[in-house]
């Protein structure tokens, strides 16, 4: 029979488990491979784990499951090579048989019994969490252990309190107490409460004795030695417990404020994800507002102009109008601008690929500071002027170019001669340096400009009798400002002033909301009586200069005009009386630059700062703090873009009310102008260069 | 300095089917509060391990092992606490397999080397019982042949 040898065998091994390794583990393959030869027939299992897992639920189990089981812990068990510690785990082949054979009574009886998904889960996880570290225990493990802090807690640990409050309480004469205390809380009676209990035999105490009137209770029960002594041992050992719940109780609520600022952590972070999508929002918001301007199809003219219903119209009634106009040019005129629209523009697909706040492109032709710039469109036309400072010649004034808007192919620029000039980049392109995307016109260097009838300036318009020094258009109407103080709005068809507005006037004739405040204003009129020159606080370099331009700024649409000026005044005009029937007060030097839109005018002064102000109210609804005077920006419903004074470019988030500063790569002198498309910015600055930005 | 942990008898000594109830309580007052402390954990666990029920033996060993997945510096006394539970519930493998890490851990430690040792004999118990039964069986067919053997010899 197979069964002594087997016997005799397993008593061989059992001894195995004492030997080195390396003569055990020979005996053992010998031993193994013959018990295998034998049980093999019985079963058809791999390896003992596979064995166990099978037994347990042999439905379950398939055979891939098995392998795989069966793969994980032969890895652990690889070869002979094993650490001493595998070794004393292993039970040789044939013990483990007998073993399972040996469960089959335990099963047999506890046959009711079903396997659950938890026992699976068991065993599976016995192999990974076998591979986990186990660090030294530190802190509150090393403190108290488990076992410790289960016994503190558990509800048996109140034992000992409540044995010994039940050897001090004290058999009393019946005193009603639990009526009293149901009475108190408004239950009923209990009918069935005995309340004529037998107190007569309670009108002894406990050991026979009566109970004097005034007796303390303490005096009825005597305790014994023994019993007190027992009660200090246990009062010791509840304090013990008090101590390690006190431990528990700490440990955790540290956890717990580890746990909170983890949260709290996220919470922002949530927060400022909100931000962003508050911004992506707006974003979306001006790209749909800008769609109605590009739904209807390219005009015949060229494939960058797009128009709505209403600039069609406007152009098909200036060629009824002006049959002698040629077509090109009414067009030029009458377009609707689709610059100043808000939305995105369109953009070569490399430039997606460009790294966010750099200035990527330089232009380098100007020889003096940048005075004014302005493009067509990203990558389109760009116009630039700068003052010449070594001017040659005997030239008392600078013919300086102060201000220019690009519409396509339309240029306006206005100078320090107080002319204003119409130019036709088309024809500009092939006598300058290179029309290509990005070229630049230079213009107002050594006051050379061409003839009116031939070359790039199609029109003059004068008029002002001082530099003009800002100009916005918008199909056939042009409003310049001058150092004169005077604004004056052009008609581009005809090339003739429409309307004359006065700002000294205006400041003398206050609206009338604030016509009782007419003293101050005569104090205001009086300053500003003569030539208008300030000087600017310094720059970001230690540079000032003397700020001459009375109008920093203009923009209008419709008849709504807004114009800032030297008084520190931002004043709302309407074209049709040329009266200013609103003067918004807030800062306290010339203002440089303003730009409006549907919500809000934003202005920038030398003061510092850069104000925005609610149309409806005219109130001020933010105010931004620079460190030097503010000389050009332009914004948007998510951002305001400003020149602060500084060598970088300030960029202030409307929705995270966060600046920051455009520098990679950026101006080596205070950053003066800058305008923005989209995604594509371009600066000029006091080193006379001309940078171009993808933000 | 060893761990503290109970000797196995402790384990086979169950709590009463209030203390448990209480336990439980508190432990899934804690669940719907979604913050369950290490204590309350360990002491259901405990008291499910202590009983005779297999399918509290179960869940306690279960416990135990997601006491011994989220708390790194109470693996230690978990590894005894797992290596109880498997040897109570008859996973004589799993059992040897945790108490070797603890003793890896603390040689010195009493209380494992008592779970070992119990554990030891326990398998050696099983293997003689299937020793017992392979040995019957086997016996049982042998006197089924010899009878069927005499049967076709005569």
């Amino acid at each position: 029979m197979s069964v002594p040898p087997s016997r005799a065998r397993q008593k061989d091994e059992s001894k195995d488990h004492s030997e080195p390794i390396a003569s055990s583990s020979t005996t053992n393959s010998r031993l193994a491979n013959i018990s295998k030869a034998i049980i093999t027939p019985f079963s058809s299992y791999k390896s003992d784990s596979t064995k166990v897992l099978s037994d347990l639920a042999p439905v379950l189990m398939t055979p891939k499951i098995i392998n795989a089981a069966a793969s994980s812990s032969s890895k652990s068990t690889q070869g002979y090579n094993v650490s001493q510690r595998q070794r004393a785990y292993r039970p040789t082949a044939k013990a483990i048989d007998f073993a399972l054979l040996g469960r089959a009574p335990g099963r047999l009886t506890g046959a009711g019994r079903r396997l659950t998904s938890h026992d699976l889960e068991i065993v599976e996880a016995t192999s990974e969490l076998l591979e986990a570290d186990i660090p030294e225990p530190e802190g509150v493990a090393a403190d108290v252990s488990l076992l410790r802090g289960f016994n503190a807690t558990i509800p048996s640990s109140q034992r000992g309190k409540t044995r010994r409050r039940k050897t001090r309480n004290v058999d009393t004469p019946h005193l009603g107490l639990k009526r009293l205390g149901m009475n108190a809380r408004g239950l009923l009676n209990d009918s069935n409460y005995d309340s004529a209990g037998p107190e007569d035999s309670f009108a002894q105490g406990p050991k026979g004795r009566p109970r004097r009137g005034r007796e303390s209770l303490a005096a009825t029960v005597r305790l014994g030695r023994e019993e007190l002594e027992r009660q200090a041992q246990e009062i010791l050992l509840d304090k013990e417990n008090l101590r390690v719940r006190r431990t528990l109780i700490h440990a955790e609520s540290s956890e717990i404020v580890a746990k909170i600022s983890g949260l709290e952590a996220l919470r922002q972070k949530l927060d400022k994800d909100l931000l962003k999508i508050q911004e992506e929002e707006l974003e979306l918001d001006d790209e749909c507002n800008s769609i109605p301007d590009c739904l209807f199809g390219p005009s015949p003219d060229g494939p960058c102009v797009v128009e709505s219903v209403q600039d069609r119209l406007a152009y098909e009634e200036t060629v009824s109008k002006n049959p002698n106009v040629r077509p090109s040019e009414a067009h030029v005129m009458a377009s609707q601008s689709i610059r100043r629209k808000k939305g995105p523009a369109f953009l070569p697909s490399e430039h997606d690929e460009l790294p966010p706040a750099v200035a990527f492109m330089t232009l380098d032709s100007h020889h003096g500071a940048i005075t004014c710039l302005d493009f067509s469109e990203p990558y389109g036309l760009l116009v630039s002027a700068s003052a010449n400072v070594a001017e040659e010649g005997g030239e008392s004034e600078l013919e300086v170019v102060k201000c220019v808007q690009v519409e396509e192919h339309v240029c306006i620029t206005g100078g320090s001669d107080s002319k204003v000039r119409l130019w036709d980049l088309r024809r500009a392109g092939e006598s300058s340096s290179g029309n290509e995307s990005g070229g630049t016109v230079s213009n107002g260097e050594d006051g050379v400009f061409g003839e009116p009838s031939e070359g790039p300036c199609v029109r003059v318009l004068e008029g002002h009798s001082s530099s003009v020094t800002s100009l916005f258009f918008e199909d056939a109407t042009l409003v310049t400002g001058a150092s004169d103080k005077t604004i004056r709005q052009w008609d581009l068809t005809t090339g003739q002033c429409v309307l004359t507005m006065d700002i000294l006037w205006a400041i003398s004739h206050p609206p009338l909301a604030a016509s009782a405040a007419s003293g101050p204003a005569a104090g205001l009129l009086k300053a500003v009586s003569g030539p208008f020159a300030v000087a600017t606080p310094p720059y970001a370099d230690g540079s000032w200069d003397m700020y001459q331009d009375f109008v920093g700024g203009l923009q209008f649409w419709g008849y709504a005009l807004v114009s800032g000026s030297g008084d520190s005044a931002v004043r709302m005009w309407d074209m049709r009386t040329g009266q200013a029937h609103r003067t918004l007060m807030g800062h306290t030097g010339a203002v440089t630059c303003v730009q409006f839109d549907e919500h809000h005018i934003v202005s920038g002064s030398l003061d510092k700062t850069v104000r925005i102000w609610d149309l409806r109210t005219g109130g001020i609804s933010d105010s931004i703090r620079f460190e030097y005077p503010v000389t050009s920006l332009q914004f948007d419903s998510r951002k305001v873009v400003a020149c602060a004074g500084e060598n970088g470019v300030k960029i202030y988030n409307r929705t995270t009310l966060q600046l920051s500063t455009l520098s990679t790569n950026g101006h080596t002198q205070p950053a003066e102008r800058v305008r923005y498309m989209d995604r594509y910015m371009v600066s000029g600055g006091r080193d006379s260069r001309v940078k171009i930005w993808a933000i | 300095m060893p761990t503290e942990v109970p000797y196995a008898a402790d384990a086979e000594i169950s709590l009463t089917y209030d203390e448990l109830e209480v336990l439980r309580l508190q432990y899934e007052k804690e669940v719907t509060q979604a913050h369950i402390s290490m204590q309350t954990k360990f002491n259901f666990a405990w008291g499910l391990v202590k009983s005779p029920k297999r399918e509290h033996q179960v869940e306690g060993v279960r416990l135990f092992q997601d006491i011994y997945r989220s708390e790194p510096t109470r693996r230690r006394e978990c590894l005894y606490y797992l290596a109880l539970g498997h040897y109570k519930m008859g996973n004589y493998e799993d059992a040897r397999k945790f108490n070797a890490l603890l003793l890896e851990k603390e040689p010195t430690n009493l209380q494992a080397q008592s779970l070992n040792a119990l554990i030891s004999e326990s398998v050696a118990k099983e293997g003689y019982i299937g020793m017992a039964l392979a040995g019957g069986a086997a016996a049982i067919g042998t006197l089924v042949l010899a009878a069927i053997i005499r049967r076709a010899r005569k």
